[in-house]
């Protein structure tokens, strides 16, 4: 079932591949049907995703979901032992939430791409592999298929910057790209390493399965990730080495500051679907992978390190809104206003609470719909008159209204407003790390109230915006040709936005549409980093 | 009010309703047609009607019995802990609940009429309603997730009210101004909170904050709050504080009600006025078993020096809504120094009994507004129609909404036989006790109360003199113009609302605030003795006040009161507030925004920038030996080898001559070394 979720972008891909170009009208509903037939079976699994103290996942193989395992590369090494490595898939509540908000995301951006006018099989055709890759990754359970989706999302995206977007798109390409490959190269070592520190105790052969490298007792005495024997790398513990190398991985991804620059540039210049991709889905692979690989595999060196976690969350949300607070291009300060977003998260997960991870996950996915919603608003601006700087409009409300009522929805929902589900994620990521300094005495409690000043500056960031573009005397730079050109929504416009706008408001109200599924995982998850 | 849960069905459902029709309301008029726009007043007045009646019959169910309900079921589960959505209905919530309804009809009837004829004709009902629905849910919500929930949407739909006029530039301003100060309120409350939760694992209003709830059986002492350190409950309490002062525009958060002013007037009157900006107070009721004795005393003071500074403040405000806006601010200010001297009851008697006159004074200047543009644009005048310096002789041309107005101001100075006096003096006489209770520099507290209801005295006389008696200022015969007409949807509510400001609604004896019906059913709470004297020397004092106020303003065109000195400056500039607020704080936020937006462009960016270019030069220098040194060697060797066989090419020519010639060289040189050696 995940396999089909999976490859058939792929296929479709490959169909598209062999279409004559004169088709390439079509390409685009090729692409929506893949889309939506992957948000089906997304759904569906959602639907039949089953709950329960013996679904937690995590640290117990069994009780992943919809899993698949085949053996994919063995090769016999003579001495050095056998390799192995699995196709193994699976997933559990921290990964089912995120797939139906990939796999909707993904619809979005393909209907999203309706503004893209050259070169549409190239397009096309990279867009379904980076579907393939994204989906991949929340899937994976060996880490070698991990690293393996985890790269092949750069690849795509790297040419859907660099060739359909902005003015600097080819620097925004290449520090996107060398950015990522910076932490995923560094990635490889810690997971070969891995790989020859843990031994499958069925077979005895080393492994790459993440589940197993939970297990302190998988890990060969001596070896350099071992538990037990406390190895060192240039002097500092071989396991400490291992969890900052890795969360230097992830956090370019979330991004946390500062490591976050190749962000603004990535988003301003890339195309909005690619944006919508970028912000809605790509930061959440920084998030997730920080959850089960930095948090799972190292769960110790995460506790001595909550602090430091926490303290990075904290500057992410002040130093990101403080800097949205300073842009004067729309879409560069929604940018912004993502590192701001995503530093919740870290400060989530760095509690190590309940609350904390379930706020975090919940954010995360809210932060899916939010950020998809407010690139693809700006995309609408941006493609009537090709100018997204604040300072060119004003009294925008009069001449769109429809626009200007989306627009606040996702300006409300963002900055955090009751009903809407960044309150539920925002909320218990600060309720978590708050409780933290009663509990698990993990973080100070002041992060928490820092953290909170987030929610006010996001609200002053948001409000001017609203105050300076859309109220007022209608006065644009473009003059008329900019008031004719800047007509109101389409449909389908109107039916992209939508469904978003309704998710975003469900998942305000019925939080447990998330919190269920996640529940045992998380559960599972804080009984396993108590244990350790 | 003994812990006597009931558990009734009907009750609930009526709740429901009553909170849920507004709602309905809200989405009706949202997706409404065009051209059924007319449709939007009724659909929202009558929603708020059957609401009435609704929680009429609720309050009629609670209110005697003493009966608390509470019910509740759960609305999500994060980890092992359940989060709750439910009701809690006791004699503050049904109270509150009759009294926002009671108020929110008039203004939806009156709005009929105030907005017919505005293009959004349809949003603004369905904002109104809106409004209601988070206010009446705010009120009538069992645990702090929801409360926070309703608390925000309350200072939302006052957002989009505020900005109704979108196309107003001060109006989007003002309403941006008042969410971000309600914001700083809103992230105390979510701290405090989380704070509770932290403490005591749940939300529950009933559980925390009841007599034998949580809240006090956890004892402060040794700097020690149950397992945490005391500090959190210090902390708590700021953050509970800091959402009160936001909300119900207390110093220092209260700058963002008189720009709030923006609004249409209807709005002014329900959300500025009479409900929303009692929900700070509201919320001191709902968690009061909260606060420690020292914690109250700060709040008695602050509530004290409000009212004060914003009675001066209206003395000389030209802006009629602005005046009555700082007449709210010190009026709220009356009730938090209730809350804060242990005068619970007289604070929510007060509340209630300002609810009514505010926004009867409110609806009357909606009216005298609507009037001074009818004539502004018929004489066409360049006046700002809501500066009280541009009207006078109203009375005679409108003399129902000069009879009401006067009735609305005597409640606001607190004249006897009506509510103002019973619930105004009702607090006066608290705080006296308390002061001598306490001794010192508490004295100051009731004083300084004296003082502002004297104040307030001189700015009412001054506004109706101003407004309806004399001559108008614009020079213009009023007898010459046609009057505005006072329909029914104006009249009906002016006149009821007038007649709630009377005493006789809330007691049969206009003298004694104790057998007033809200002040008993808050008996739990002490009242304390009553007292007779003080309330009537305040009230002649208040009478020597309003007669001289009437004599400096009912001369015409002099100012006897100068205009230049310190006090006066001060009072008209609103004691300069804004001023310092723009200067001390937003200009420093976006300098700092600005600046490390330059850390981040120039810093962080260029430190990434800086490696790209330090391996780019790394790899040009490479590149070059490269192509200089390695190359370069390579190709050094060719050329020498090139150059070796072009040398000796020459010697295979194929010409006779040359190799004579070399062999000859070649004997010759064989020759010459064999004769040397």
């Amino acid at each position: 079932m995940l396999s089909l979720l999976i490859f058939s972008p792929l296929l479709f891909g490959f169909i598209i591949a062999v279409m004559p170009s004169r088709l390439r009208t079509s390409f685009k509903y090729i692409t929506l049907l893949a889309t939506l037939l992957q948000l089906g079976l997304s759904i569906w699994i959602y639907l039949n995703f089953k709950t329960g103290a013996a679904f937690g996942g995590i640290n117990h193989e069994a009780q992943f979901q919809f899993m698949q395992k085949l053996p994919w590369i063995n090769l016999d090494l003579g001495t050095l032992g056998k390799m192995q490595v699995d196709y193994f898939v699976g997933i559990d509540g921290l990964s089912v939430t995120l797939l139906v908000m990939t796999s909707l995301v993904m619809v979005i951006a393909a209907l999203a791409s309706w503004e893209i006018t050259s070169n549409l099989k190239g397009f096309f055709i990279l867009f379904l592999i980076l579907d393939m890759a994204v989906t991949g990754v929340f899937c994976s359970l060996d880490f070698f298929l991990f690293y393996i989706f985890y790269e092949l999302m750069l690849l795509p995206l790297y040419f859907l910057i660099g060739m359909w977007g902005g003015a600097r798109r080819e620097y925004a390409a290449i520090k996107f790209f060398l950015y990522t490959l910076f932490g995923s190269v560094f990635m490889l070592l810690v997971m070969v390493g891995l790989y020859l520190s843990v031994t499958d105790p069925a077979t005895g052969n080393h492994t790459f399965n993440m589940v197993q490298m939970m297990n302190p007792a998988n890990y060969q005495h001596g070896s350099v990730f071992s538990v037990l024997s406390h190895q060192t790398i240039f002097g500092f513990s071989a396991r400490s080495v291992g969890f900052v190398v890795l969360f230097i991985a992830f956090a370019i991804k979330v991004p946390v500051v500062p490591l976050h620059t190749w962000l603004p540039d990535a988003h301003v210049e890339a195309p909005t679907p690619v944006s919508i991709i970028l912000a809605g889905i790509l930061l959440k692979i920084g998030g997730y992978g920080i959850i089960r690989i930095c948090l799972g595999i190292f769960p110790e060196v995460a506790t001595m390190g909550a602090y430091w976690l926490g303290l990075l969350g904290v500057i992410s949300i002040l130093y990101g809104a403080m800097n949205a607070l300073a842009q004067q291009d729309l879409k560069r300060m929604i940018a912004y206003s993502s590192v701001s977003h995503m530093g919740f998260v870290l400060l989530g997960i760095a509690s190590q609470t309940t609350e904390g991870i379930s706020g975090a996950v919940m954010q995360m996915v809210s932060h899916g719909f939010l950020s998809t919603m407010l690139f693809f608003l700006v995309g609408i601006i941006y493609n009537r008159v090709h100018d997204r700087s604040i300072n060119n409009f004003k009294g925008l409300a009069t001449i769109m209204p429809k626009y200007t009522l989306f627009v606040m929805i996702a300006f409300f929902a963002s900055l955090g407003l009751p009903g809407f589900s960044a309150f539920i994620g925002e909320a218990f990521s600060l309720t978590g790390a708050f409780k933290s300094s009663s509990t698990n005495g993990l973080l100070p409690y002041w992060l928490s109230v820092c953290g909170s000043l987030g929610i006010l500056l996001g609200a002053a960031y948001f409000l001017w915006t609203l105050q300076r573009m859309f109220f007022g005397e209608v006065n644009l730079k473009g003059g008329a040709v900019w008031q004719t050109a800047l007509s109101d929504l389409n449909l389908r416009e109107k039916l992209t936005l939508i469904p978003i706008a309704i998710m975003v408001l469900v998942l305000g109200l019925m939080p447990s549409l998330v919190f269920s599924k996640i529940n045992d995982s998380v559960l599972a998850l804080i009984s396993y980093l108590q244990t350790k | 009010m003994e812990t006597n849960l009931i558990t009734d069905t009907s009750t609930t459902n009526l709740t429901l309703l009553a909170v849920l029709l507004p709602l309905l309301a809200f989405v009706i008029n949202f997706l409404l047609p065009k051209h059924q726009f007319k449709w939007a007043g009724l659909v929202a007045t009558s929603a708020i009607f059957l609401s009435l009646i609704f929680s009429a019959i609720i309050f009629s169910r609670v209110w005697e019995s003493s009966h608390i309900l509470h019910q509740h079921l759960v609305w999500f589960t994060i980890g092992d802990t359940h989060v709750y959505a439910g009701l809690l209905l006791n004699n503050l919530s049904v109270l509150m609940l009759l009294l926002v309804n009671l108020i929110a009809l008039p203004v939806h009837i009156y709005s009929i009429a105030y907005m017919k004829g505005d293009e959004n004709y349809n949003r603004y009902f369905a904002y109104l309603s809106f409004f209601c629905f988070s206010m009446l849910a705010l009120v009538v919500v069992d645990n702090l997730v929801l409360f926070y929930s309703f608390w925000e949407l309350v200072g939302f739909s006052s957002y989009l009210l505020i900005g109704f006029w979108y196309k107003k530039e001060k109006a989007v301003k003002a309403n941006k101004k008042a969410f971000i100060m309600n914001r700083i309120g809103d992230i105390g409350l979510l701290t405090a909170i989380i704070i509770i939760f932290t403490q005591f694992h749940t939300f529950d209003i009933e559980q925390l904050f009841s007599a034998k709830g949580l809240v006090v059986e956890t004892i402060l002492k040794n700097g020690l709050w149950g397992a945490l350190p005391a500090s959190y409950q210090y902390l708590a309490c700021a953050g509970i504080f800091m959402a009160v002062f936001a909300k119900s525009a207390q110093f220092p958060l209260h700058t963002w009600l008189p720009d709030a002013m923006e609004g249409p007037t209807a709005v002014s009157a329900l959300i500025h006025a009479a409900t929303m900006v009692a929900a700070g107070v509201f919320l001191l009721g709902r968690v009061y078993s909260f606060f420690t004795p020292s914690e109250l005393d700060i709040l008695a003071i602050i509530g004290c020096f409000t009212s004060f500074m914003a009675a001066t403040i209206a003395l000389t405000q030209n802006d009629l809504k602005r005046i009555l806006a700082y007449s709210t601010i010190s009026q709220l200010g009356y009730m938090v120094m209730a809350m804060g001297v242990g005068a619970y009851s007289q604070s929510l008697f007060h509340l209630v009994t300002h609810a009514f006159f505010k926004c009867l004074l409110f609806l009357v200047a909606g009216m005298v507004i609507h009037q001074m543009q009818h004539l502004k644009e018929e004489q066409q005048l360049d006046t700002d129609p809501q500066n009280i310096q541009n009207m006078g002789g109203l009375g005679k041309q409108m003399p129902l909404l000069f009879l009401v107005a006067i009735i609305g101001g005597l409640a606001l100075v607190g004249f006897p036989f009506t509510s103002g006096f019973l619930s105004k003096d009702s607090i006066l006489v608290q705080t006296a006790s308390w002061s001598w209770a306490k001794g010192g520099a508490f004295y100051l507290v009731p004083i300084v109360s004296v003082i502002t209801t004297l104040l307030t005295a001189f700015y009412v006389t001054r506004l109706i003199v101003k407004v309806f008696l004399g001559k108008s200022k614009l020079g213009i015969d009023l007898a010459n113009q046609h009057p505005a007409k006072i329909n029914l949807a104006y009249s009906i509510p002016l006149v009821f609302l007038a007649a709630c400001s009377l005493f006789l609604v809330f007691s049969l004896n206009p003298f004694s605030y104790l057998n007033s019906w809200v002040i008993k059913g808050f008996s739990l709470y002490p009242v304390g003795e009553g007292n007779i004297w003080l309330p009537i020397v305040i009230s002649l004092l208040s009478t020597l006040f309003v007669v001289f106020a009437y004599l400096i303003y009912s001369r015409p065109n002099k100012n006897i009161i100068p205009q230049q000195g310190f006090f006066y400056k001060l009072s008209y500039h609103e004691w300069y507030f804004d001023l310092y607020y723009q200067k001390l704080i937003v200009t420093p936020i976006l300098l700092l925004a600005n600046g490390l937006f330059w850390f981040d462009r120039v810093i962080i960016d260029g430190f990434v920038n800086l490696l790209a270019k330090i391996t780019i030069t790394l790899s040009k220098v490479a590149a070059w030996t490269d192509r200089n040194i390695v190359d370069g060697f390579l190709n050094f060797i060719v050329a020498l080898a090139e150059a070796i066989a072009n040398f000796t090419r020459k010697f295979q020519g194929g010409k006779v001559q040359y190799y004579l010639f070399s062999m000859l060289v070649i004997l010759l040189v064989l020759f010459i070394l064999k004769t040397v050696f």
